[in-house]
């Protein structure tokens, strides 16, 4: 019993990242219709870009995630304009391929700028245990739990009540109808670039100061790809709880059948998913089928 | 008098090799590339090895993204599977190669029927994501079958002896894969004008228009998968070979993402974009490791520390820069320079 309460809750926290990591897929997806396969690779440069400032800089708190933040929003922003505004009108499948090669790119700049090995993230917090009954957690892990569902109850706000969300909404709906209404299709997009990369790069912040930096933290990227998948492409909050889903199953997997089903019971569970509901769980139906 | 190219009956349009020149070029390649492994060194002939090598998986590729429209991003998982297959049969159980190459065919076709038959009904990026998901899984698949597989250990894989006649040394090798990427070419060349072909590019074109034309998507597509896991898996077995040794590391996930260059870079949908495709994106890491060196000893030294990752940025950078300025890839290039040498000095 301990141990299954042991494996849900480092399930749940690792699921909190992922979580994370997927609403940023969720939030490009729904304002511009594309995958973007570099998100793992956002995530790992504003954990490193943190690293780098906690220890150059300031191992402060404040000063690392309003840095982390601010990285984050203009790495976003230079990627937007930079490489996927001079795509627009393009056919999907050139698009997506785009952001394969910026991943690509990215990944070989984070090894050439930094070193292969791994690093802590220290901001002197985050290590630290607290015991939960007889279970110990890390107060890192706590806090990424807290902060995924801090952030799905603003996210969920700012696309119900601000104006902004509610543009972003109309352009992935229908953008000719929201341009005709006066809505700048490349500001909302410019947005959600900005967005994702703030909130996955938290995701990614979280899990440098929960395990460990290093040049392998990419593939957290397609790890929380089947959390997006589950939770549904175009539902941001669904992808925040796919995130949770998967990292739960991921555990239990990885505890009862073996290290090696950890790696693949993601996947797995999106073939099945994509097979019965493609559209993921709290996604909108309108997948073509043959 | 006419000018340009015209064609006048089906039978000119589906031709193989359809004017004198194309025959006279295309024999002096082949006679070039028979004398190439007499006169290279064995640096330049690994090179020429590779080629030979990517282009049959990229061909492989190609059946499926190019012709049929179907994205793979798991293409890996099949190469790996046909190498395994092949190491399998020979090195373990002491098949003849022959046998072994069969099933390094056989076998990622019949993995491909498992992982296609459910994801054809998904298109595009979801059908992308089921196959990525593909070959995460095999990997791991591979790692716990370690009774088959020996696990993470990989497989030794010795130069093989067909017929009586030993592939050991570099050219004999080099002369093997000549052989199978000329006869995956001329198979695939063949496959696209035939009545099969026409099926996957009118489903790559309008797949809703091909239903109403009486094409089976479901079995065509199946058909394309199929096809082009076969092709594949035999590209695995000979970069296994090429490796000697089978390994999953020895089988990269970016592997899937070169492949998918390859084809953007050559052009998308074309057999002769895929051969200038490999061609390209399989010497660029040397053409700009010497360019490097010309200019200098210290960005000399820089790129051979920080090799690897500037080969991979050039992937990123080339696969972007041709998507952004030239979709259509170096074939489409090829066709702008022909007519505008046919044309000149007019422009239509």
């Amino acid at each position: 019993m301990q141990y299954l309460v042991q494996l849900l809750i480092s399930g749940l926290a690792i699921g909190a990242i992922y979580g994370l990591i997927a609403m940023g897929f969720a939030v490009i997806y729904k304002s511009t219709g594309l995958v973007n396969f570099a998100q793992g690779e956002m995530t790992m440069i504003t954990a490193y870009i943190a690293w780098t400032i906690s220890t150059t800089v300031s191992g402060n708190v404040f000063v690392v995630a309003m840095g982390a933040i601010l990285a984050a929003v203009l790495l976003g922003l230079v990627i937007e304009r930079l490489v996927m505004r001079p795509m627009l009108g393009e056919p999907v499948f050139a698009t997506v391929m785009v952001t394969i090669g910026l991943a690509v790119i990215l990944r070989s700049a984070i090894n050439f700028i930094w070193d292969a090995y791994p690093h802590g993230l220290d901001i002197g917090m985050g290590r630290g245990i607290v015991h939960l009954g007889s279970i110990g957690v890390r107060t890192g892990q706590l806090a990424v739990i807290a902060a995924l569902l801090l952030l799905l109850a603003a996210i969920w706000a700012f696309f119900r009540y601000s104006k902004v969300g509610v543009a972003m909404r109309a352009v992935a709906a229908d953008d000719r109808t929201a341009l005709l209404m006066g809505i700048s299709a490349t500001k909302v997009h410019a947005l959600a670039w900005a967005a994702s990369s703030v909130i996955a790069g938290i995701g990614g912040v979280f899990f440098a100061l929960s395990y460990d930096l290093s040049p392998a933290m990419f593939q957290l990227g397609l790890k929380a790809f089947p959390a997006t998948i589950l939770g549904g492409l175009d539902a941001v909050l669904g992808s925040g709880l796919g995130g949770l889903l998967i990292g739960i199953t991921e555990n239990l997997a990885g505890g009862y059948l073996g290290s090696g089903m950890k790696e693949v019971a993601g996947f797995a569970m999106i073939i099945v998913v994509l097979m019965v509901r493609p559209f993921g769980i709290f996604g909108e139906r309108d997948i073509e089928r043959v | 008098m006419r000018t340009g190219d015209y064609k006048q009956s089906y039978g000119e349009l589906v031709a193989l090799i359809d004017s004198p020149p194309v025959w006279l070029w295309s024999a002096v390649l082949l006679l070039a590339l028979i004398a190439a492994p007499h006169l290279l060194n064995s640096y330049a002939l690994s090179f020429l090895m590779i080629i030979l090598i990517t282009v049959t998986g990229a061909l492989g590729l190609n059946i499926l993204t190019g012709y049929t429209g179907l994205i793979s991003l798991g293409h890996v998982g099949f190469l790996v599977t046909g190498a395994y297959a092949y190491a399998v049969l020979v090195s373990k159980y002491h098949m003849p190669p022959l046998v072994g190459f069969l099933g390094a065919g056989v076998v990622p076709a019949l993995a491909s029927l498992i992982v296609g038959a459910p994801s054809l009904r998904l298109k595009g990026l979801y059908l992308a994501i089921t196959t990525l998901a593909f070959s995460f899984i095999i990997n791991t698949v591979i790692l716990e079958m370690r009774w088959l597989t020996n696990g993470a250990r990989g497989i030794q894989v010795q130069r093989p002896e067909i017929l009586s006649i030993s592939f050991d040394g570099d050219a004999a090798f080099t002369y093997l894969c000549l052989g199978i990427a000329g006869l995956t070419l001329f198979a695939t060349l063949n496959i696209r004008r035939s009545r099969v072909g026409r099926a996957f590019v009118a489903i790559r074109d309008n797949d809703t228009a091909a239903r109403v034309m009486g094409i089976n998507l479901h079995a065509y597509k199946l058909f394309a998968f199929v096809t082009s896991a076969f092709i594949t898996g035999i590209a695995g077995a000979l970069y296994g070979i090429y490796l000697s040794f089978v390994s999953v590391e020895g089988f990269p996930f970016l592997l899937s993402i070169e492949a998918l260059a390859i084809l953007i870079v050559g052009g998308l949908g074309s057999a002769l974009g895929a051969v200038l495709g490999t061609v390209l994106i399989v010497l660029l890491p040397e053409a700009t490791r010497l360019v490097f060196s010309l200019f200098s000893a210290q960005m000399d030294a820089t790129f051979t520390t920080g090799a690897q990752e500037l080969k991979s940025m050039l992937y990123g950078l080339v696969i972007i820069l041709f998507l952004r300025f030239q979709p259509r890839g170096l074939v489409g290039a090829w066709h702008d320079i022909k007519r505008t040498w046919v044309h000149w000095p007019l422009r239509y």
